[in-house]
């Protein structure tokens, strides 16, 4: 039953600060970046002119920009990659009748509850060669183990793409968990009469009733790690050189510390297409998986 | 043979409880015995798992030295005031776009939800240049409104699926008794909602506390904890992290959010399943 529509004036007036707000800090910004990206500014030079699409040049000329854009890359495919296998896992497990079932749940929620930055900064330490605590635990099995994780740039990948797993796979396998919950015992119980084992079971009967789960929260995370900042910024600051530094660091470098702001709108603008793209693909995916 | 294979699953589930629990909690551990260890302890290896001369030092310097205190009064100040205002405007929003339908109406909801494809970095520099021309960069307004637009989409979709689900009638029978639209809100609907609002709020309160890109860039005189952390004075060591004094900022952003957790686990749960949530 739905009001009469000569009252829908009431809904626009509660419905106002909502937009007012979204519109100011999203559309608003969005456009003048769209803007920008035509002109070339570099607050530090004094320039601002008119530059047509040669910043979109530039973007595929760029050296750091291919080296931000192969490990940003990297890094949402590997991570990705792991969410969806230790996350089903690690959700399978959550997922067990058994008395440690809350405190799991409990310590599972905490990193997600962490600021990046606290991980960020931690990690910087931890992936210390002398004093940290990876190596430290790594020297209880190999006593003789030395790695300066993060001055070199296989490894300083490495640790950020394992820092980023530590803190959202469990956020990840949390949300796998809400679509597990809704697969009924009866399912599982008519398996076991027709003798299917326990791997047998999660190929042709969990897996596919949870795919269109998997797929569909896939896209956010995919979307968080094309995007992630704070990990970088706190714990290598792009380094070594230019490895680590993802492409949304890589854009807040040029827009505040080198205020190109020109070129630092075009890359925004070339990643927001990106994943708008991405995300309109996904959605059709999604809906194929309807069933 | 069924009880041997029912204690093997048991001791197959704890084992992989303890593997996880370790993996998460033992560098927490670390974190909270680096931020008791006196500065020039810290430099060992192996590491001192159980620091000899433990001491609150660091903390002491913190509140001393590097405003702890006042930081801390922001993060409260600007947290409490995003979650009072942005409940109310969602909750208001939230009734306007499920009790009312139009096609406008639709598409200004549909705004909402697309909005949440624009990422904070592609928007940063001109927001920032707009903060700064209307003179809200680096106050509190300013902070305020951004972390509350933070917290709308999520909070909108999440509330209005809660509106929806309360029946239309009781409103109706309200105002059949002579009860005005507000009073009908306020009496009927908001009490019904209250465990939903509750959800929103102890979500919120871990997003908005891990909020770091809306302080680093549109402030700079307001700290807030998480930035704050990134910004610790150098003491006395030659290193390029100040471990001991990010340590103990960092375990005080840490030990209320985990007692938060395990407070609400539940309630965390259930929010998270309803929506799908970014902290």
């Amino acid at each position: 039953m739905q009001k009469k529509n000569s009252r829908v004036w009431i809904a626009w007036v509660l419905v106002l600060p909502v937009l007012l707000i979204r519109g100011f800090t999203t559309v608003y910004p969005i456009f003048q970046t769209l803007k920008t990206s035509f002109y070339n500014i570099r607050i530090l030079g004094g320039v601002n002119e008119f530059a047509g699409i040669n910043n979109y040049i530039e973007v595929f000329k760029d050296p750091k920009v291919a080296t931000s854009i192969e490990f940003t890359i990297i890094f949402v495919v590997v991570s990705m990659v792991f969410h969806v296998i230790l996350g089903i896992a690690l959700a399978l497990i959550l997922n067990m009748r058994f008395k440690g079932k809350r405190f799991l749940r409990t310590i599972v929620l905490i990193p997600w509850a962490m600021p990046t930055v606290v991980i960020g900064m931690a990690a910087k330490w931890a992936f210390n060669n002398d004093y940290g605590l990876i190596n430290d635990f790594i020297r209880w099995f190999l006593p003789e183990f030395q790695m300066n994780w993060l001055i070199h740039t296989n490894s300083a990948r490495t640790a950020v793409i394992l820092m980023d797993l530590w803190k959202d796979l469990p956020f990840f396998a949390i949300l796998i968990l809400s679509g597990l919950q809704f697969i009924s015992e009866d399912i599982y119980e008519a398996a076991k009469v027709d003798g299917a084992g326990a791997v047998r079971t999660f190929f042709a009967i969990t897996l596919p009733l949870i795919l269109r789960n998997v797929v569909t929260i896939c896209i956010p995370f995919t979307m968080w790690r094309m995007t992630s900042f704070d990990l970088v910024y706190s714990m290598t600051s792009g380094g070594p050189g230019e490895d680590t530094a993802l492409i949304a660091y890589r854009i807040t470098t040029e827009a505040f510390t080198n205020l190109n702001i020109g070129y630092a709108s075009t890359l925004a603008i070339v990643l927001f297409a990106v994943m708008a793209v991405f995300s309109a693909v996904n959605l059709k995916v999604v809906q194929k998986l309807e069933y | 043979m069924k009880i041997k294979h029912k204690t093997l699953i048991s001791i197959l589930q704890w084992g992989i409880t303890a593997v996880v629990a370790f993996i998460i909690l033992f560098p927490l551990y670390w974190i909270f015995i680096s931020s008791i260890t006196p500065a020039g302890e810290l430099f060992k290896t192996p590491i001192d798992y159980f620091p000899d001369h433990p001491s609150l030092e660091s903390y002491q310097y913190l509140i001393e030295n590097a405003g702890l205190l006042v930081k801390a009064g922001n993060t409260i100040f600007i947290v409490g005031m995003t979650l009072i205002i942005s409940t109310a405007i969602c909750v208001m929003a939230a009734y306007g776009f499920s009790r009312f339908k139009s096609k406008a109406l639709g598409a200004a909801f549909a705004f909402i939800l697309l909005s949440m494809l624009i990422p904070d970095v592609v928007t940063a520099r001109p927001l920032y240049e707009f903060m700064r021309k209307v003179k809200l960069y680096d106050t509190y307004p300013g902070l305020i409104i951004l972390y509350i637009s933070g917290v709308i989409p999520f909070t909108v979709i999440i509330l209005r699926n809660f509106v929806g689900d309360i029946p239309v009638s009781l409103e109706e029978a309200a105002r059949v008794d002579g009860a005005t639209f507000i009073q009908s809100l306020v009496y009927i609907t908001i009490p019904l909602l209250k465990p939903a609002i509750a959800t929103v709020c102890i979500i919120n309160f871990i997003t908005c506390l891990n909020n770091f890109f809306t302080p680093l860039f549109y402030s700079n005189g307001i700290q807030v904890l998480s930035t704050a952390i990134t910004q610790l004075p150098l003491r006395d060591n030659m290193y390029a992290v100040p471990w001991d004094l990010v340590s103990a900022m960092g375990w005080i952003i840490l030990f209320p959010i985990i007692i938060f957790v395990a407070v609400f686990e539940r309630q965390i749960m259930d929010g998270i399943m309803a929506g799908g949530v970014k902290a």
